[in-house]
């Protein structure tokens, strides 16, 4: 099948208004030796058979009816409203609002997420987005090194191993040196070239950070030093302090959990935000709000567009154009519709159902956890046969933990287990059952 | 009278139920027993508010909002095509949609990935392609880079990139972004590259390669395209294809064989999937084969198990986003490839040629077209003897009154007072038509009563806007 409205004879029509005699014609500039006769390609398909064989593809994947996978993609219930919203075709087929008074409903939620967002994590600004979390930590980097001149980040350790690897590409492509160190170590490593040091919390082990501590004793350091902080479940910011109540220069995180499918990783949501004396370095689209020229009424439009690409061209603060608009829009309905009761709850029923499978394994022998720091949704779990717990996990049904080996070889036996409010008592029972189980079992008998 | 819509946060109403958290199934533990005290906040400042006034505002808010669904959408470098609505069905199935990145059995997904990566290359002419950047822009980062290491390996420094000055705002940032500085190309009458001051650039050894977009910004199709690749690679550079105006090739000539080594494609352009408001898209980039090892992680090859990951530790550019791309979008496109097919495909190319061209006959009539022939995907007006000093910005707003949307304007910089227009292969003629209509209509306007234009638009929800105040004073939230 094809989209194409027009019959032959509007063809022959159209050729006839130009002046050319067939649409071969109209290639008269592509040389000769440059033109393909046939792409080597099946024949198009009709929708029932497209479907069908889609369809057969995705069979190829594992649904499970409970998780215990997390590490930077969670499964948070979506409201129905997201997708009744996000699917009126009207925001979904349109471009970037770059005709203001033409665009002013899209303009205006968008300016309702950057609210949002700012409220929810007391930054002074959010932008309009980021491809995701890991490039927005990146973009945070540069920015880092953009306003202080200086040329070398600090990671703390816990920053998610795949954020990591995406800020040393970026930070390699500016001539920018990375560096990691533990909070013990920091301080030695703190000198006057150092444009940021990038923290997570909760980390990708699951610890709590305990963010005020930190940005004091830096400061103490080296008052000019940037703090950037990291986040891949923002949902936690329903009972945990946020950012903006500490002196956190960058704030930046992954939105998938507010009212998007984990879509094998993408498309995610980059959550920036900012202090405001920053505000003309920011990567990114802002919406500002303005008024008419010649009348009262208030309006919204793209602005501070000179940090920008199209404009300053390689004077940019990044090269940024489209970014996740979809995403801010879900991500804006989602923390509406869950207001901030549910969201209290919701943060809430994380903490509590991984506490409660968290105090249940510890109790199981040969089982110990990792964490000494509180934590939200995610902690780190010692196994007696990671294996064998994996296993049995499957034949209940349930989504196995991450083996944290799979990052960290030298962390053998070691499993990330993710609690979300979608993991029922039933599914964390099972788990626990799965647990014991696995003490008896070798991996190799199931 | 005002017509602004509040904002959703007037609506509040602290008392309403709370529908969407599940009920809690286990013994409760008290926060404060779990979490130091000093961890939680205090004040979360989100407004509750009832479904029904969420829905209707958001209704509200799209019926302001100006789709590819509502009408003719000629943003010239945008290629603002119908999206198939069954593409919204696919990716909604739940063994995409709910199938987590870092999961093993997810052999659907990776088959997926792998499969559109080889029929791009066959649409591209490229030997091997990552589907990992998430925007056109992140691929170009993604291509320079690859150039970067590639000189890097080779132990050869080269630290500048060509690109002409008809190319699109993210050609330098990117170039920037990979560590490069820029060397601008003016085009020549044309809108071509000029091919000795090309040699002579070339020549100078530090060149790391060229940034092209064929056809151009101008919608012009550079016939020395051969030549300008053939003396980038004597001068051993590396040439870069910007896939943004792929559309009109597509299955009518390929950038490998124009002498490309690496090309960027966007998905939510040439391929159908939404541009969301501004996105998500999805960049992938197809290098020949003696740049594959460059590719960014995580890498993909078929073996008899099934696809694999496989990454080359020692040349790859490492990763350049977490996980596996833009999901969601690559799945759109696949299903957009296999609906077309070889023939569609080619169909899609020529009828975007046509799109484009009969415009271009019909508004030449009283606009200027500065580059006067036979053009591919878009075509270039300017502002340039418009009666009354009627500007391009008056023109753009004044069509939003007859119900459409605007071209691009201002972009590229190379013709002043540009307005860029891309029509589409999807578009109809009557729609086409009515286009024109406006075009001719607001051209007689400007003649016997500009300031209609010069105040434009009257019939949107709000009058224009002031960009300057919204730059001068930033408000950005409430």
């Amino acid at each position: 099948m094809d989209f194409i409205p027009h019959d032959n004879k509007t063809v022959s029509e159209m050729l006839d208004v130009i002046g050319v005699k067939s649409l071969q014609e109209l290639f008269q500039d592509i040389p000769n030796d440059l033109r393909l006769d046939k792409l080597n390609l099946p024949s198009g398909l009709s929708e029932p058979d497209l479907v069908q064989q889609i369809e057969k593809i995705s069979q190829k994947n594992k649904i499970y009816s409970s998780s215990f996978l997390g590490a930077g993609c969670y499964y948070h219930y979506i409201p129905s409203l997201v997708d009744s919203i996000t699917s009126r075709s009207e925001f979904y087929t349109s471009y970037t609002p770059y005709q203001a008074e033409a665009s002013q409903g899209y303009l205006q939620a968008i300016y309702e997420y950057q609210t949002i967002i700012s409220r929810l994590t007391q930054m002074d600004v959010a932008n309009a987005s980021m491809y995701d979390g890991s490039t927005a930590l990146a973009e945070a980097a540069i920015m880092s090194t953009i306003i202080t001149g200086k040329k070398t980040v600090i990671l703390l350790k816990g920053i998610h191993p795949e954020y990591e690897d995406v800020v040393r590409t970026y930070c390699w492509g500016r001539n920018v040196c990375v560096e990691t160190a533990s909070e013990e170590i920091l301080k030695e490593k703190l000198n006057s070239d150092v444009a940021a040091i990038l923290f997570q919390s909760p980390n990708f082990f699951g610890d709590i950070e305990d963010s005020l501590k930190i940005v004091k004793n830096l400061r103490e350091k080296n008052s000019n030093c940037m703090i950037i902080q990291v986040m891949t479940d923002p949902t936690c910011l329903g009972i945990l302090n946020p950012p903006g109540s500490t002196d956190i220069d960058i704030f930046v995180a992954e939105g998938q959990s507010f009212g998007l499918n984990p879509s094998f990783g993408g498309p995610g949501l980059g959550i920036f935000t900012a202090k405001q004396k920053y505000l003309r370095k920011i990567p990114g689209r802002l919406i500002g709000k303005t008024k008419e020229i010649n009348g009262d009424q208030y309006g919204f439009i793209l602005t501070l567009q000179a940090r920008e690409q199209h404009i300053r061209r390689e004077k940019a603060s990044s090269n940024i154009c489209t970014n996740q608009a979809l995403c801010s829009l879900a991500a804006l309905i989602y923390l509406l519709s869950l207001g901030r009761t549910g969201l209290k709850e919701i943060a809430s029923q994380n903490v509590q159902k991984a506490h409660y499978l968290k105090m249940r394994l510890s109790k199981i022998p040969g089982y110990e956890i990792i964490n000494k720091k509180p934590t939200y949704n995610e902690f780190l779990v010692k196994c007696p046969n990671i294996d064998a717990l994996c296993n049995l996990c499957k034949q209940r049904d349930l989504q196995p933990p991450l083996k944290i080996s799979s990052y960290f070889p030298e962390m053998k036996n070691i499993a990330l287990v993710c609690v979300t409010e979608m993991n029922s008592k039933d599914s964390i029972n099972s788990f626990i059952e799965a647990a014991t189980l696995a003490l008896n079992n070798e991996a190799e008998e199931i | 009278m005002s017509f602004n819509i509040p904002l959703i946060f007037d609506k509040e109403n602290e008392n309403i139920q709370q529908n969407f958290v599940p009920k809690m199934d286990i013994d409760i533990t008290e926060l404060n027993e779990i979490l130091p005290e000093n961890l939680l906040r205090k004040e979360l400042p989100i407004p509750n508010i009832p479904e029904i006034e969420i829905i209707r505002h958001f209704i509200k808010l799209s019926n302001r909002t100006y789709g590819v669904d509502t009408g003719i959408y000629p943003l010239g470098s945008c290629t603002m095509k119908y999206n198939p609505k069954v593409n919204e069905t696919i990716v909604k199935l739940p063994g995409f949609a709910h199938i987590h990145p870092l999961q093993e059995e997810n052999q659907g997904c990776l088959e997926l990935i792998y499969h559109i990566s080889k029929l791009l290359g066959e649409i591209t002419g490229m030997d091997g392609f990552t589907l990992q950047p998430a925007a056109g822009a992140h691929g170009e980062l993604a291509g320079l880079l690859i150039i970067k290491k590639f000189f890097e390996s080779k132990g050869i420094k080269k630290q500048k990139i060509i690109v002409p000055d008809s190319a699109h705002g993210t050609n330098p940032a990117s170039a920037k972004m990979a560590g490069f500085s820029i060397i601008e190309l003016i085009s020549n009458e044309f809108g071509e590259v000029p091919l000795d001051e090309l040699e002579f650039v070339m020549q100078e050894g530090d060149v790391a390669g060229i940034m092209l977009t064929n056809p151009n910004t101008l919608g012009v199709f550079d016939k020395q395209i051969k030549e300008i690749t053939r003396i980038v690679h004597e001068n051993e550079g590396l040439c870069y294809y910007d896939g943004a105006n792929l559309n009109p090739m597509l299955g009518i000539c390929r950038p490998r064989d124009m002498g490309f080594d690496i090309v960027h494609l966007n998905l939510h352009k040439t391929f159908s999937t939404p541009h969301g408001g501004g996105g998500p898209g999805s960049g992938p980039i197809g290098v020949v084969n003696e740049l594959i090892p460059f590719l960014p992680k995580p890498c993909l090859i078929s073996t008899k198990k099934g696809i694999i990951c496989k990454n080359n530790d020692d040349k790859s550019i490492g990763r350049i986003k977490a996980f596996w791309g833009n999901f969601g979008v690559i799945i759109r496109a696949y299903a957009y490839i296999l609906a077309l097919g070889a023939e569609g495909l080619k169909k899609v190319g020529q009828i975007a040629v046509l799109n484009a061209n009969y415009l271009r006959i019909l508004l030449q009539q009283n606009y200027f077209l500065p580059y006067n022939r036979i053009c591919q995907h878009e075509f270039v007006l300017s502002d340039q003897g418009l009666p009354n000093d009627v500007s391009t910005e008056d023109i753009a707003k004044r069509i939003l009154d007859y119900g459409i949307y605007a071209p691009t304007i201002y972009f590229p910089l190379i013709v002043p007072g540009a307005l860029m227009i891309e029509p589409t292969e999807t578009e109809p003629k009557s729609s086409l038509d009515y286009f024109v209509e406006v075009m001719n209509k607001i051209f007689e306007e400007a003649k016997k009563n500009p300031e209609l234009l010069k105040n434009a638009p009257h019939k949107t929800p709000v009058k224009r806007l002031d960009a300057v105040l919204a730059a001068r004073k930033p408000i950005l939230h409430d």
